[in-house]
């Protein structure tokens, strides 16, 4: 009996782990080619069908590289959609947070106790110059704020706003 | 009948003017009374499209973020306030609006959703930042919010609710609520709970991407946060609010793929994950 239920922990803790290890999955949105490298003009190694599934390696800017039976190698960003749970099933979705490391997701939220914001909460919401105050006092100088940018290498560049693609 | 026409389609081409840019309305008013003969509900049109100047849109804006702290106080982690705010200010000096008082913070909630209010007030959750896996995400979200200030969209949503009084005197930024401002912006911070339409979200996603570009950051942080918020079931309390008041996730995804296609293919850019912010859990 004991051994039983030592064996039922050992094979819980491997499922844990398992998930845990498991790659992140995703499901092609659209057809899609997957490339040799993450560029837009690098070699067609294969295709990807709407719907076909992949495990995902690794993430380059816009580029995820993946594996799938069609072949492996880079397929843009948003042609895939990330894990293969269904929507409106909150469990499969706080097992997902919790293999992609983003803990904190999920059914975390109803046990910390920190309230939620509802619209009911914010119509009645009192205004807080105190809170207000403290807020305004951690404004940034423009100044500082393109030095922080240069510690962190960051350059800024041109770049046109985007047109609406209907 | 004729004259009509004629006048709807200068008022449709007035729209379509600024939506479209961020064209001096002055400069156009003249023209159009130099150009054509003065219709004086036009003019009055234009002056109501106008709508309230600099120092009144950051008067109301303060009064909404000084309700929305009301609701939902900041995170207790100065380190935290300070790096989002210099994240947020190089951001947005990117815009058309660098000179704008900008400020940003983190507030206590564990929902996952951010705020924007008019004259640059931007409030992301604990929830959401938790979310959040470097420096580029974080830039991608406050390039939204940006994005919703630089375009006027909660002001102009205010002018159709007819809560802003067009016609108002200035609105001097005081210490503590402002009566005059609160009486524009109805109760308490409800106007953040209010859903703007689609195509502003949308049109917020897409600048968005484009600010934390120009900022140098990789263009994929914005929709990297949305893939992950996707993952969150619709049924979860924590995105109760921004799946009312946005589209979803997935819908938000496919307008970002047709907008960006391989405009970024290559534009390479800095994600900066080794100096982002972990708050203390």
């Amino acid at each position: 009996m004991r051994a039983n239920r030592m064996g039922m922990a050992a094979l819980l803790w491997l499922l844990l782990q398992s998930a845990a290890l498991a790659a992140e999955s995703g499901t092609a949105l659209k057809a899609d080619a997957i490339r040799a490298e993450p560029f837009g003009d690098a070699k067609q190694v294969a295709t990807l069908a709407t719907g076909d599934k992949v495990e995902i390696l690794q993430k380059d800017g816009g580029w995820l590289q993946v594996k799938s039976t069609k072949g492996k190698g880079w397929v843009r960003m948003l042609s895939i959609r990330k894990g293969d749970a269904k929507k409106g099933s909150g469990e499969a979705a706080g097992l997902l947070a919790l293999t992609s490391g983003r803990a904190g997701t999920g059914k975390v939220v109803a046990t910390t106790g920190i309230r939620g914001l509802n619209e009911e909460e914010l119509k009645a919401a009192r205004f807080d110059a105190k809170e207000l105050r403290l807020a305004e006092s951690y404004a940034v100088k423009k100044a500082d704020a393109h030095n922080f940018a240069a510690q962190g290498k960051l350059v800024a560049r041109p770049f046109d706003y985007l047109p609406d693609v209907q | 009948m004729k004259t009509l026409m004629k006048w709807v389609s200068v008022i449709g081409v007035l729209f379509f003017v600024l939506d479209a840019a961020a064209l001096d309305f002055g400069e156009l008013r003249d023209k159009l009374k130099a150009e054509l003969p003065v219709n004086p509900k036009l003019v009055e049109a234009a002056k109501e499209l106008k709508g309230p100047d600099e120092t009144e849109e950051i008067a109301i804006g303060r009064q909404i973020a000084g309700n929305l702290l009301g609701a939902a106080p900041l995170v207790k982690d100065s380190k935290l306030q300070k790096y989002v705010n210099q994240i947020g200010e190089w951001v947005a000096s990117q815009s058309e609006r660098p000179d704008l008082p900008w400020h940003f913070g983190v507030i206590q909630s564990n929902d996952v959703n951010a705020f924007a209010a008019p004259g640059g007030y931007i409030f992301v959750t604990l929830g959401l930042y938790r979310l959040l896996q470097d420096e580029a995400e974080l830039a991608g979200v406050l390039g939204h919010e940006i994005g919703h200030v630089i375009r006027k969209h909660h002001l102009k949503l205010l002018q159709q609710s007819k809560l802003v009084d067009l016609g108002g005197k200035a609105l001097a930024k005081e210490v503590g609520g402002n009566d005059k401002a609160q009486k524009l912006i109805g109760s308490g911070a409800e106007i953040v709970a209010r859903g703007l339409d689609k195509d502003a979200e949308f049109e917020a996603d897409r600048l968005g991407v484009v600010l934390a570009t120009r900022a140098g950051y990789d263009a994929f942080g914005l929709p990297g946060v949305l893939q992950q918020i996707g993952h969150i079931a619709g049924d979860e309390s924590s995105v109760a609010l921004l799946f009312k008041t946005h589209p979803l996730p997935d819908d938000r995804l496919a307008k970002l793929d047709s907008a960006m296609g391989d405009r970024f293919d290559r534009v390479k850019g800095l994600t900066v994950s080794s100096r982002f912010y972990r708050p203390k859990p």
